[in-house]
C-alpha cells in the first residue's frame, strides 16, 4: 500500500510538471488523480482489502496523500492563474483613456461658492436681490442721499431717475432687514455694475455682501468673523490688518488688507510695493440705516462687509488681467 | 490730494521718515496712495564747479570742461554751451540721471570721454530756458545734490481723502492728523494784518439775500497792489502741490486754500460795479460767463455773487471773467465765505463744473475758519504785492454759528467697539483732535466738536474717532455671541448649483457674460422689430457703448459671441453654458422682472480626443443634453415638437421643448443667417430653457417602489413606415394603450435601405413585459404582444418587417 501511494504521488508530480499551460490537460490530470473515479479513489477502495492491523496506517497514508495532492494541484492552479494574468496585461497601457467629458465652473462661480460656503459654516444664510434696483435701496436707505459727495464713489448706470443698476450688493442688507427681525446673519453674492471700463475695471463685476446684526455685536466681533474668513480663504498664516476707511452706511468703517499673497508682504508689483492687498470693506452698520428699516439703534448693533469676487479670484488663482473673466476663452476656462 | 512734506513741516514737527508718516496716516484712515520725490529727475544731478575749460581736439564748437563735483577727483565733461567758463558753478547730471531727454550715460563725444552732462534749466525740466548751461550763484558749494542746493528738495505724498473728511483737504488738516497720531499739536500760521487803509465799511458793503445757500460771507479790501509773478517761495509751494502759478494775488488765494482748506476768491475791486457785493439766488435761465470763458446757463437756486448791477461769480464754484484779476488790477476785494454743501454740489453737478473750491465746499468747510483765512490772505497779499489793507473787515453772518455738542457714554462705546478705555483715556484721545471734552457724569463725556469736523454729529462718530486714533489693531478680536442656528438654504439656489455641476459633468464649461447686450443683438437673432414674442429690452440711460446699450432678454447673444471668440482662437470643439438672469420689462412697477435662463452652445467634435472621435455634435446630442437636464430634475412629461420655433433656430433641425404641455425652451441648429450675423465660421447647436419654469415643474422627492421579483420578457417589434412618420408616434400610441404587462418600450434601431424601399424607414422597438406577481409565460406574452402589434398596424400606415 505504502508503495502504491508513493508511486501515485510521484506520478502526479511528474504529470503536473510536464503539463503545458493547457487548461484541458490540467483538468484531465486533476480528474485522473483526484476525481471521483480517479487513482486516489481507487486506492481508497482497496483499503477494504488491507488487513485490519495495517488498515489504520494505510488510511493515514492515503489521507496524507490526498491533502498532498490537493496542495500540489492548487499550487499549480495558482501558478497558472498568475501566468494567465501576466498574459492578459500585455495590452499597451500607454493608450489614452476614454475619458468621460468634463467641463469646469467659471472661476468666479468657484470663488463665490467658496466664500459663501465659509460664511454658511458660520451660520450666514445665502440670500439674493434684484440687479435692477431702486435708487432708494441702492443709495438712499444706505445713507447716501442725492447730492451727497459719497455718490461720487460709484459711477452709476441709470435706467430711469429712480432706477439704477445696483452699484454694490449692499441694497440686499436693507431688503433683508426690512423683511426680517433681528438677529440677522446673511451673505449675498451677485452681479454689480459701475460705469467704468479700463484695465482694472469692468462695467459689470461681482460682489459678496455680508451682514450680521443683533444684540451686543461689537467691532471686535467684526474683526473676529472677518479674521476667521481670511484664514479660511487664504490660509491660517496670512497676516491681515484693519484700516480705518469710510462708507456712508457703516460707522466705524474698516478696509481689510491681507499680506500680499504674491510676495508674502515684502512688496511687489501686485501690492504696489506696500506688502498689503485690500480685499474687503466693512464696518459697523450706521444707525441711520437702522432707522430706514425700523430697527432701534440703541438696541441693535451689527456689522456689514463686502468684497469683490474678481479680486479674490485673481489673488487665489494668480490671474493678472481682469478682462479675462468675461472673454470666456476656453483656454482660460479649462485652467480652473 | 498732493501734500508737500516740506510745506507740511511748517505746521507740524514730525521727525519721522516719509514712509513712517505715510504708514501712520494710512492706519489712521487717510490712505497714502503714493510717495514720490518732488523732482525725481534731479536724482543724480549735483552742483559742479568748472575748474578749467579746454578746447575739444576734434570739434570746434565743443569744449571740454574739467569740473569738480565733490571729492578730489576731477571729471572731464564735453560741453557745447557758449556760457561754460572756468569758475562757474553749474548743474551736472551724473551717469545714471534720468532726465526727460533720456538717461545720462558715460559716453565718448567725438572721440572724447564725457563723464556726465552739464545741464540747462530746460534739460532739467525746470523751465524753458535752453540758452546755455544753468550758471548757479558763485557761492553755491560744489558736489551737493542740486535740489538741496536750490532748496527744492521735497517729498510728495498723494493722500486719498474719503468724502467725509473735507477737513483734510488742506495742509493744516493733514498736519492736525499727523499731530494727533504722534501726540503733538499742529501750529496754525500766524496772521497779523497791518491795517493802514481807510475803514473797509467806507469802501464797500456785503448783502446776503440767500442765507441758506451762503450762511457767512466775509471780505477785506486791499488797495494799490502791484500784480506780478509770485516770489519763488510762493510759486514753489503752490506748484509743489500741482497748482499752476498765475500771479501773486491769485497764487495767494490758492496758497491759503491749500494751507487752510478755505477756498477764497479775489475780485478786481474796481470792476465791481457800485463796489459792493450781493449774494442771491440765480433765477431760472440766468446766464453767466465763468473765468474759463464759457457762458453757462445757471439753474434756479444757484448761489450767485453779484455786484451792484449783475453777477460776478458763481458762489463757491468759479469766478467770472468780468471781475477777474488782471495785470492792471490795482485794488482787490478778497472773499472768504461759507457755502451750503448741498447747494454747491447741485450747482457743480448741473454745470458739470468741478473746481478745487467746489470740491471743498461740497465736502463741508469750516464756517468758523472763514476769518482766519481772510486775514491770512490779506497779510500775504500785502507781503507779495504791496498796497495797503483797509481797516477792519466785513463779516456778514445772518445766523449765529452752531456749536456742535455730542454726548458720549463711555460704557456703551466700549461695548460697541469691544474695548475698555476709561473716560479719561477717551478724553485724552479726543482732545488730540482739538475736541473740547468735559466729564459731566461718571459715564458720560460732553464733547464740543470743532467747526472743521462737520462730519461728527453723533456718539457713533466719536466712537469711530476713538477707534481709529487708538488704532484698529488694538481692538481685540472676539467671537460674536449668537444663538446657534443652521443657515437656511434656498432650493432655487441649490438646484441652480446642482444643474451647473450636472452640466460640468457632461463636459460643459460655464461662461459669464455681461448683463447688457448691443441694441442690435435681437435683430442679429432674426427677431423683427416689434415682434410680440420678444419684449423690447430695457435700455440703460447712460451706457458706455452701443454694445452695452440694453439689458439682455436672452443669453444667446453673449453665448454666440463667446462661440465666435473661441472658434476664431482655434478652440473649435466646445460645449459652453450660462445659467443666469435675463431682464424682462414689467408692465407695472419700476424694476424689471429678473428671470433665470439656462442656455448652451455646442460645436465641433462630440469627443475631443481625436483617437475616440466619433463625429460632430448634432441635433440628437443637443436634445440629449436637454433630456439629461430634465431627467435630473425628475421631469417626466417631456415633449419635443418642431413648432413655435424662435427665428434664430434652423427649422429643419430644431424643436421646442414642452413640459406638461408648457413650452419651456428650444434647441437645435442655429440658423445659418444668425451664424453669419455673429460671424461664426462653424455650425453650432444651441439650447435654451426657462430655468424658473423648469424649477417650478421639477418632480417631487421620489417615493421608493419595491424592486421587481420576477424576470422581464423582451419582445421586439420592427415596423416599416413612411420616412415622415415621427418614430415617437407609434411609441406614444402603444404607451397610451396602458397595457398592464408592458413595463417599458424603447427604440433600438432606425435605418433605411434599398430593400425597404424609397421613402421608407425601418424602426425597431423593444418592448419589455413583466408582471409583479408571477413569471410570465411565453404564451401569455405572445398573446399580449400580437394584440399590441395588431393595434399599431391598424392605427398607422405601417407594415411589419
Ligand atoms: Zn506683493
Amino acid at each position: 500500500m505504502k508503495k502504491a501511494v508513493e508511486n501515485l504521488l510521484e506520478t502526479a508530480c511528474r504529470v503536473l510538471s510536464g503539463l503545458q499551460d493547457d487548461p484541458k490537460a490540467f483538468e484531465l490530470a486533476r480528474v485522473r488523480f483526484l476525481g471521483r473515479k480517479g487513482e486516489l479513489a481507487q486506492l481508497f477502495k482497496e483499503l477494504g482489502k488491507v488487513s485490519e492491523q495495517e488498515r489504520r496506517e494505510a488510511g493515514r497514508l492515503l489521507n496524507e496523500a490526498k491533502s498532498r495532492l490537493e496542495t500540489l494541484f492548487s499550487e499549480a492552479l495558482d501558478k497558472r492563474r498568475e501566468l494567465d494574468a501576466a498574459r492578459r496585461e500585455s495590452i499597451d497601457v500607454s493608450v489614452p483613456g476614454r475619458r468621460p467629458p468634463a467641463g469646469r465652473l467659471h472661476p468666479i462661480t468657484q470663488t463665490a461658492t467658496e466664500i459663501c460656503r465659509i460664511f454658511n459654516w458660520l451660520g450666514f444664510e445665502t440670500v439674493e436681490g434684484p440687479e435692477i434696483e431702486l435708487d432708494y435701496y441702492n443709495f438712499e436707505a444706505l445713507n447716501i442721499p442725492k447730492d451727497h459727495p459719497a455718490r461720487d464713489m460709484q459711477d452709476t448706470f441709470y435706467i430711469s431717475e429712480d432706477v439704477v443698476l445696483r452699484t454694490h450688493t449692499s441694497p440686499i442688507q436693507v431688503r433683508t432687514m426690512e423683511k426680517r427681525k433681528p438677529p440677522v446673519r446673511v451673505i449675498a453674492p451677485g452681479r454689480t455694475y459701475r460705469r467704468d471700463s479700463d484695465v482694472t475695471h469692468t462695467p459689470m463685476f461681482h460682489q459678496v455682501e455680508g451682514l450680521m446684526v443683533g444684540k451686543g455685536i461689537s467691532f471686535g466681533d467684526l474683526k473676529g468673523i472677518l479674521t476667521t474668513f481670511v484664514h479660511q480663504m487664504f490660509g491660517p498664516s496670512v497676516g491681515l490688518r484693519f484700516r480705518p476707511s469710510f462708507f456712508p452706511f457703516t460707522e466705524p468703517s474698516a478696509e481689510v488688507d491681507i499680506e500680499c499673497v504674491m510676495c508674502r508682504g515684502k512688496g511687489c508689483r501686485v501690492c504696489k510695493g506696500t506688502g498689503w492687498l485690500e480685499i474687503l470693506g466693512s464696518g459697523m452698520v450706521d444707525p441711520e440705516v437702522y432707522k430706514y428699516v425700523g430697527y432701534d439703534p440703541e438696541e441693535i448693533t451689527g456689522f456689514a462687509f463686502g468684497m469683490g469676487i474678481e479680486r479674490i479670484a485673481m489673488l487665489k488663482f494668480g490671474i493678472d488681467d481682469l478682462r479675462l473673466f468675461f472673454e470666456n476663452d476656453l483656454r482660460f476656462l479649462k485652467q480652473f | 490730494m498732493l501734500i508737500s512734506l516740506n510745506w507740511l513741516s511748517d505746521y507740524v514737527d514730525c521727525p519721522l521718515s516719509p514712509e513712517r508718516i505715510a504708514e501712520g496716516l494710512t492706519m489712521g484712515g487717510l490712505e497714502v496712495e503714493s510717495i514720490s520725490l518732488r523732482h525725481p529727475q534731479l536724482k543724480n544731478v549735483v552742483t559742479a564747479r568748472i575748474e578749467a575749460v579746454e578746447p575739444h581736439p576734434n570739434a570746434d564748437r565743443l569744449k571740454i570742461c574739467v569740473v569738480s563735483a565733490g571729492g578730489l577727483e576731477l571729471r572731464r565733461i564735453v560741453c557745447g554751451a557758449p556760457n561754460a567758463r572756468a569758475g562757474a558753478v553749474a548743474p551736472l547730471a551724473l551717469p545714471g540721471a534720468e532726465l526727460s531727454g533720456g538717461i545720462v550715460r558715460e559716453a565718448k563725444v567725438r572721440g572724447e570721454l564725457s563723464k556726465g552732462m552739464l545741464c540747462s534749466q530746460k534739460e532739467l525740466g525746470l523751465s524753458e530756458d535752453h540758452s546755455g548751461i544753468w550758471i548757479l550763484p558763485e557761492d553755491t558749494p560744489a558736489g551737493i545734490p542740486l535740489d538741496e542746493a536750490l532748496g527744492i528738495k521735497d517729498v510728495l505724498m498723494d493722500v486719498g481723502i474719503t468724502p467725509n473728511r473735507g477737513d483734510c483737504l488742506s495742509l493744516i488738516g493733514i498736519a492736525r492728523e499727523v499731530a494727533a497720531l504722534y501726540k503733538t499739536l499742529a501750529r496754525y500760521p500766524a496772521s497779523t494784518v497791518e491795517e493802514t487803509g481807510p475803514p473797509v465799511d467806507s469802501l464797500t458793503s456785503v448783502t446776503i439775500d440767500d442765507p441758506k445757500g451762503c450762511p457767512r460771507y466775509a471780505a477785506r479790501v486791499i488797495r494799490g497792489v502791484k500784480i506780478g509773478p509770485s516770489p519763488d517761495w510762493l510759486k514753489n509751494r503752490v506748484e509743489a502741490v500741482g497748482v499752476r502759478s498765475i500771479n501773486n494775488i491769485v497764487d495767494v488765494t490758492n496758497f491759503v486754500m491749500m494751507e487752510l482748506g478755505q477756498p477764497l476768491h479775489a475780485f478786481d475791486f474796481n470792476r465791481l460795479r457800485e463796489r459792493r457785493i450781493v449774494v442771491r439766488k440765480a433765477e431760472a435761465g440766468e446766464r453767466f460767463t465763468t473765468l474759463d470763458s464759457v457762458e453757462r446757463e445757471l439753474g434756479e437756486g444757484t448761489v450767485l455773487i453779484c455786484d451792484g448791477v449783475g453777477s460776478v461769480a458763481i458762489g463757491g464754484v468759479m469766478g467770472g471773467l468780468n471781475s477777474e484779476i488782471g495785470p492792471d488790477t490795482c485794488d482787490v476785494l478778497i472773499e472768504s465765505a461759507y457755502f451750503d454743501p448741498v447747494s454747491i454740489r447741485r450747482t457743480s453737478r448741473r454745470l458739470g463744473l468741478k473746481t478745487e473750491a467746489s470740491y471743498r465746499f461740497e465736502r463741508g468747510t469750516d464756517p468758523g475758519g472763514v476769518l482766519r483765512a481772510l486775514d491770512r490772505a490779506a497779510a500775504l497779499m500785502l507781503e507779495v504785492a504791496g498796497g495797503e489793507i483797509a481797516s477792519g473787515k466785513i463779516d456778514v453772518c445772518p445766523n449765529p454759528l452752531k456749536v456742535s455738542e455730542v454726548d458720549l457714554r463711555v460704557d456703551r462705546v466700549n461695548r460697541f467697539l469691544g474695548i475698555s478705555l476709561s473716560g479719561d483715556e477717551m478724553k485724552e484721545i479726543l482732545e488730540r483732535i482739538e475736541m473740547r471734552v468735559e466729564k459731566c457724569e461718571p459715564d458720560r463725556l460732553r464733547v464740543t466738536v470743532p467747526g472743521f469736523r462737520s462730519d461728527i454729529t453723533r456718539e457713533v462718530d466719536l466712537a469711530e474717532e476713538l477707534a481709529r486714533l487708538s488704532g484698529y489693531d488694538g481692538i481685540p478680536v472676539t467671537s460674536p455671541l449668537a444663538a446657534v442656528h443652521a443657515a437656511d438654504s434656498d432650493p432655487h439656489q441649490t438646484v441652480r448649483a446642482e444643474l451647473k455641476n450636472l452640466l460640468v459633468g457632461a463636459g460643459f464649461f460655464e461662461v459669464i457674460n455681461y448683463s447688457f447686450i448691443s441694441s442690435g443683438a435681437l435683430r442679429m437673432l432674426r427677431y423683427s422689430e416689434g415682434d410680440p414674442a420678444v419684449p423690447a429690452p430695457i435700455r440703460v440711460r447712460n451706457p458706455l457703448s452701443d454694445e452695452q446699450a440694453v439689458m439682455r432678454t436672452s443669453l444667446l447673444p453673449g453665448l454666440l459671441n463667446n462661440a465666435r471668440y473661441n472658434i476664431d482662437h482655434r478652440n473649435e470643439n466646445f460645449k459652453i453654458f450660462e445659467l443666469s438672469k435675463v431682464f424682462l420689462p414689467r408692465k407695472e412697477g419700476l424694476q424689471a422682472e429678473e428671470v433665470h435662463h439656462l442656455a448652451g452652445i455646442m460645436a465641433g467634435k462630440r469627443v475631443e480626443l481625436a483617437l475616440y472621435s466619433d463625429g460632430d455634435v448634432d441635433y440628437a446630442e443637443t436634445k440629449g443634453v436637454v433630456e439629461h437636464i430634465c431627467a435630473f430634475l425628475r421631469i417626466d412629461d417631456l415633449r419635443f415638437r418642431a413648432d413655435s420655433l424662435p427665428p434664430w433656430l434652423d427649422p429643419s433641425a430644431s424643436a421646442s421643448v414642452y413640459v406638461k404641455g408648457e413650452r419651456v425652451g428650444e434647441l437645435g441648429r442655429v440658423h445659418s443667417e444668425v451664424q453669419e450675423a455673429f460671424d461664426l465660421k462653424r455650425t453650432v447647436f444651441a439650447f435654451r430653457l426657462d430655468f424658473d419654469s423648469l424649477f417650478a415643474l421639477r418632480g417631487p422627492v421620489p417615493v421608493y417602489r419595491g424592486l421587481p421579483k420576477f424576470p422581464p420578457v423582451p419582445r421586439d417589434l420592427a415596423l416599416i413606415a413612411d420616412e415622415s412618420l415621427p418614430v415617437e408616434q407609434p411609441l406614444d400610441f402603444i404607451r397610451s394603450l396602458k397595457e398592464p404587462l408592458l413595463e417599458s418600450i424603447e427604440i433600438f434601431d432606425i435605418f433605411k435601405s434599398e430593400q425597404i424601399g424609397e421613402g421608407k424607414k425601418s424602426i425597431g422597438y423593444r418592448l419589455t413585459y413583466r408582471a409583479s406577481d408571477r413569471s410570465l409565460t411565453d404564451e401569455e406574452v405572445n398573446t399580449v404582444h400580437s394584440q399590441l402589434i395588431g393595434k399599431v398596424t391598424a392605427r398607422f400606415a405601417v407594415s411589419l418587417r
